[in-house]
């Protein structure tokens, strides 16, 4: 039994969006490709890497034959037409796709071609996302303009027996491609709050816990039972960022050494200690340091000494200190606590020349409020929908339209810092079309912009963890950080495995 | 103007005002919920989607409506017995409370039993010697269970029985390796007409705690109310007159006063059930009770504004409905009684 506070409002691969919901789509679907937990992308239903016209713009995928979805149809390139073209039309995360595809068409039995709109690299990693792992065309008959949120009908090597939003029940599929799962079968359920999950694995009345929503201290506790081999400790690959939006195109942030004083005096080892033991690694870059563009040292290190003579050249120290307002969200536990103890290191090191002011505010209440310009300074997560260095940077640097430096539509808006500087959208266009070294070398430069002008400050890096019991294996992770299900499975004697 | 008239005048004017109720509450939460800050797009796609992707499920879900349209289509939904589609999901607002109200119902009918039972019983404890051990224990009871924080009670309740002792299982509904019971949705119930004994006892066993606890911390409601209205039934008027015809004490008491002292309790039952429509929300969340206050809470936090709508108008509805019921059996069962 695997647990997590994730409830599945959907399983329509079109609508799912919940780290839940794509945790079990892994599990009961097959994507095209798939990335492995070193960050290398496979084929899956495809059988070779996509075949790209000189022009990047039409790019021909093979499929595996023999492929039986769950009711017993084959899969084929059209069945694989079916699903992207509905996940095209209804597909919640439907921009994804739909930004950079213009068209799709069987080119033979097996075989995809999918005509882009302009140049892109990561075709394979977007390909990856589990929304678009194939439907059975003959069961989403009738769903090809709205939701099958209660049954799925895939490839994957386990089919959904069963399912409500707290609970699911996953059973092999007797028909599948690959190699069988190492299990009979997984029920997923999903408990309500931090203390039942917690006790729940404790208790030894789930086998398997999922770390997403689980409060820090708890985690800590599982990963220190871990150490001392009370629990198995899986850890997935870190592709969540934490990072804070700094307002840039209004005072006091817009004083570009202000922007450059306050990213010297984050001590984020400091921070990483105290919030979480260390769990949450100190990050100083937007793009997770498994992605190919990673740059680890790009933003500057905790530096008081050169954070203060910033400070005093923009007017403050000497008897005047400058109020920063931080904002964080209230419900999530680890922002509070960054947002106290940050509070009080500037304090410490600081205090002279600034004072942290936070405010906490409730997260859908924020996102609301943050294109608005409303807060100097926010703290926010992100993680790409598939992992590609692009995924961090477009997100949080384009621009649709700017004036000068200063972003007035677009994500850089949208995040709240409204930094940009001309070109820089073209630049960030041009990186998706690119590949190998030149690819990661553009990115690292427009990370170098980006950490010079400080629109925003990474914080740490958050890696998915998952525990289970002496009797059971350790949970695996794939490169999207997902929990490989079929390889879970009970240990012979003692807790003991190979 | 006979008794009987004057009540069927009086429950014809509640039921009458009832729909202007239901739409002052519809209205209030239409209104509330656009009004506070946050918004459903968000919720669904996150701060990153482009504006088009924003735009277009803006239109898909009928909220670039502007606001009076909006409110007239909910309107004239809401009068065809239609509640909508839960933005999250599309499905049927209906089907969604058609799966938690039972839980919740449920819940509260398992738990105002318990409360009932033990509160009752601690009110009537002290009565033959006020002041007494008894008494005093039976007030300290009430006043605890009253005063205790129900989110607290709950997890402490959780550590121990589940955690520590592993008696029960940590929370939800039902044991995951079972295939629920189908029917009215009151699980208990289903499972008794199935006669499924194994769906029966995986239904208990995940009600008892929640149940059990939520029970309690009622039950001191009961207490104190049955304590305080026994004891004034015994210093009134018509129980000296039943002492001094020489009746016993027990019959003076479980003739004359404690039916009259019950009457109030039966008021305080009537709003408690209207309060456990609604759901006990820090017990459902504690033990992940997939009741109608959990699902509200997340339609909240996800402004939903449908599933939002819906539930509180199917609630206020209940609510009504009951709130009427109490009056009219109190009414029934106490002549005194004026309209």
């Amino acid at each position: 039994m695997v647990a997590s506070k994730n409830r599945i409002d959907s399983v329509d691969p079109a609508q799912a969006y919940s780290f839940g919901a794509m945790q079990l789509l892994s599990a009961v679907g097959d994507p095209l490709y798939a990335i492995d937990g070193r960050g290398r992308i496979e084929p899956r239903l495809a059988t070779a890497l996509p075949n790209v016209s000189a022009d990047g713009l039409t790019a021909r995928v093979p499929l595996r034959q023999g492929v039986l979805f769950h009711d017993g149809t084959r899969f084929d390139a059209a069945a694989m037409v079916f699903t992207l073209r509905r996940f095209l039309a209804i597909g919640k995360l439907s921009y994804l796709l739909g930004d950079r595809l213009r068209d799709v068409r069987a080119s033979g039995p097996y075989e995809l071609e999918l005509r882009l709109r302009r140049p892109f690299s990561a075709l394979p990693q977007l390909l990856s996302a589990i929304n678009l792992t194939p439907l059975s065309p003959s069961a989403y008959r009738n769903y090809g303009k709205r939701f099958l949120n209660d049954r799925f009908v895939g490839t994957g090597p386990y089919r959904l027996s069963a399912a409500n939003d707290q609970q699911q029940r996953l059973e092999p599929f007797k028909g599948y491609w690959g190699p069988r799962p190492a299990n009979n079968g997984l029920d997923l359920v999903s408990l309500a709050n931090s203390t039942a999950l917690y006790g729940a694995l404790r208790s030894g009345e789930v086998d398997v816990l999922l770390s997403t929503s689980l409060d820090g201290d708890q985690q800590l506790a599982l990963h220190q039972s871990a150490a001392q081999g009370g629990l198995h400790e899986g850890v997935g690959p870190a592709l969540e960022i934490g990072y804070l939006s700094l307002l840039t195109d209004q005072p006091p942030l817009s004083d570009g050494r202000l922007r450059q004083a306050v990213a010297l005096s984050l001590d984020r080892q400091l921070i990483s200690q105290r919030v979480s033991q260390g769990l949450r690694a100190p990050l100083r870059e937007l793009v997770p340091p498994s992605l190919e563009g990673s740059s680890p040292r790009a933003w500057p290190a905790y530096d008081p000494g050169r954070a203060r003579r910033l400070y005093r050249a923009a007017g403050y120290c000497r008897g005047r200190r400058l109020k920063l307002p931080l904002t964080f969200r209230s419900n999530i536990p680890a922002d509070r606590l960054f947002a106290l103890i940050w509070q009080e290191q500037l304090r410490r090191d600081l205090g002279d020349c600034v004072h942290l002011e936070i405010t906490g505010m409730e997260a859908t209440t924020a996102y609301r409020q943050l294109g608005d310009g409303a807060f100097v300074m926010i703290l926010l997560d992100w993680m790409g929908d598939f992992p590609d260095a692009g995924n961090y940077l477009v997100p949080l640097l384009g621009c649709d339209e700017a004036r000068g430096n200063r972003c007035l539509k677009g994500a850089s808006a949208a995040s709240g810092s409204f930094w940009t500087r001309p070109g820089l959208d073209a630049d960030l266009r041009r990186s998706e079309g690119m590949a190998g070294a030149p690819r990661v070398d553009l990115i690292r430069s427009i990370q170098a912009e980006a950490a010079a002008a400080v629109p925003y400050l990474p914080l740490w890096l958050v890696a998915p963890r998952a525990w289970s019991l002496p009797r059971i294996s350790t949970p695996e992770f794939d490169g999207s950080g997902r929990v490989v299900f079929s390889r879970l499975r009970m240990l012979a004697s003692g807790g003991v495995q190979p | 103007m006979s008794r009987r008239r004057e009540l069927t005048r009086y429950v014809g004017a509640r039921l009458l005002l009832a729909p202007v109720m239901l739409w002052l509450i519809a209205s209030l939460v239409f209104l509330l919920l656009r009004v506070a800050p946050g918004d459903p797009i968000d919720a669904l796609l996150g701060t990153r989607a482009p504006e088009a992707a924003r735009t277009a499920l803006r239109h898909q879900l009928g909220l670039d409506l502007p606001l009076p349209a909006q409110y007239g289509h909910f309107l004239v939904d809401l009068v065809r017995g239609n509640l909508g589609e839960s933005l999250t999901n599309q499905t049927p607002v209906s089907e969604i409370i058609r799966q938690s109200l039972p839980a919740s119902l449920e819940l509260g009918a398992v738990a105002l039993v318990i409360a009932a039972v033990l509160g009752l019983a601690a009110g009537f404890s002290g009565i033959a010697r006020p002041e007494g051990k008894l008494d005093l224990a039976g007030r300290l009871y009430g006043i605890g269970t009253y005063a205790l924080p129900p989110f607290w009670a709950a997890m402490v309740v959780q550590l121990i029985f589940a955690v520590g002792l592993g008696w029960f299982p940590v929370g939800g509904r039902f044991p995951p390796t079972l295939v629920p019971p189908s029917g009215s949705g009151f699980y208990l119930l289903d499972s008794l007409l199935a006669g499924n004994l194994q769906q029966f006892s995986g239904s208990l066993r995940h009600l008892v705690l929640p149940a059990a606890t939520l029970g309690i911390l009622l039950s001191g409601i009961f207490d104190n109310a049955l304590r305080l209205n026994l004891r004034r039934a015994l210093r009134s008027d018509y129980v000296e007159a039943a002492r001094s015809r020489g009746l016993s004490e027990t019959r003076v008491v479980l003739r004359h006063a404690l039916p009259n002292a019950l009457l109030p309790v039966l008021t305080i039952t009537g709003i408690t059930v209207a309060s456990l429509i609604g759901g006990a929300l820090l017990i459902e969340v504690t033990f992940s009770w997939p009741g109608i206050a959990f699902r509200l809470q997340e339609a909240i936090s996800q402004r939903d504004y449908n599933l939002v709508q819906g539930i509180v108008v199917v609630v206020a509805a209940l609510v009504v409905l009951v709130s009427v019921t109490v009056d009219v059996l109190v009414a029934l069962l106490d002549p005194r009684i004026r309209f």
